[in-house]
């Protein structure tokens, strides 16, 4: 026995997985380590007869009844849509009213509308997406529609009448 | 066009449970409650607790099926839900009180147990599972996923959140805390 030269036990077993190496050559010739290889391999070989325990019989009643109660998560999926799309066309708005304020003329604020509004339709594409996906897509479409068009409304009005700050 | 990807057998199910099909979210309830629950006992290391940890486990995976990816595997998602719920109550139970963990009275099913799988039920099993059960959570977790549930290293590290090779280092020492608890005596030659 040679237990100055063993090897480490993480790079004799770092070995042992990849199948070859110095270690456990060595491994071989040394009774030592041939011990803790035939002790792990014991190990092991129960290790994997262990299974794991049924679950109580009464899991997946008790998990469906509680699914029962709540929404179809599809549903989610559209309000968190419907959520995006409000949340970005409110955002845009406020967005494109203030800067508003600094360019006084309707054909000025159309062009800037033009510029600014790439940014809001990524967003009514985002909310758009999650809906596209689902069997909502008329609802979108009409919804941006109407957003949009009252959107266009307002814009119109901040574009004509002075804002108070220039009044 | 052929598809590059392997089939994804839990995807179809995905998508109708979404739709709002109680049958097809049952059917992915029922295809991972074992391991779901099996995590969970050898975490919490109480039945009653197991039961109720994968039963929330299995709600959320329900609540939360619109943000999940179905690219990804859906038992490895549910299985990391159910390690965080898990990790929250060993959390919260070491606050409460500083209490001794108690070793698993019976992890092997009592009813519905085939002859072969008490055959297999000898002494050295028992001894073993006595021998986990003393371990850390840390270590129960990769021995229990790597050996009972005979996942790869690469699905440990997705259902643990961290990288492959964390998992082989932590399954190394697990397994050497592991057999000194099995090895009586130990022997200091091979060090
Ligand atoms: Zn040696």
């Amino acid at each position: 026995m040679t237990p100055h030269l063993c090897p480490d036990l993480e790079v004799l077993f770092a070995e042992l997985e990849e199948g070859e190496g110095p270690a456990l050559d060595h491994a071989a010739e040394c009774e030592a380590c041939s011990a803790v290889l035939e002790e792990h391999r014991l190990m092991e070989n129960d290790l994997y007869r262990l299974a794991d325990p049924l679950p109580p019989p009464t899991l997946v009643a008790s998990v469906m009844a509680r699914v029962a109660a709540e929404p179809i998560p599809q549903r989610r999926e559209v309000w968190s849509g419907v959520a995006i799309l409000l949340t970005s066309l409110v955002g845009g708005l406020g967005y494109l009213l203030m800067n508003d304020q600094a360019l006084g003329r309707f054909g000025t604020g159309v062009a800037s509308f033009v510029v600014e509004g790439r940014l809001f339709a990524e967003g009514i594409l985002s909310g758009a997406h999650a809906l596209w996906s689902t069997a909502g897509l008329a609802v979108a479409t009409t919804l941006a529609f109407l957003l949009l068009t009252s959107l266009l409304g307002l814009k119109r009005l901040a574009g004509n009448v002075p804002t108070p700050s220039e009044a | 066009m052929a598809e590059e990807a392997p089939p994804l057998p839990w995807k179809a199910d995905v998508q109708a449970a979404r739709r709002g099909d109680p049958s097809a979210f049952e059917s992915l309830v029922r295809s991972v409650q074992r391991p779901v629950y099996g995590l969970a006992l050898r975490l919490l290391q109480r039945e009653a607790e197991a039961a109720e940890v994968a039963q929330e486990a299995l709600l959320r995976a329900y609540q939360n099926l619109h943000r999940y990816d179905d690219s990804r595997p859906f038992d490895l998602w549910v299985l990391a839900i159910t390690r965080n719920l898990c990790l929250d109550l060993l959390r919260r139970r070491t606050k409460v009180k500083t209490e001794e963990l108690e070793p698993m009275k019976e992890v092997l099913p009592s009813g519905d147990v085939s002859q072969l799988e008490r055959a297999i039920a000898t002494e050295e099993r028992q001894s073993l599972e006595e021998a986990m059960a003393t371990l850390s959570a840390e270590d129960r977790e990769v021995l229990a996923l790597y050996y009972v549930q005979k996942r790869t290293t690469k699905e440990i590290a997705q259902v643990m959140g961290c990288a492959p090779g964390t998992i082989m280092a932590r399954l190394f020492r697990a397994r050497e805390k592991l057999r000194k608890k099995m090895t009586p005596a130990p022997e200091e030659a091979a060090r």
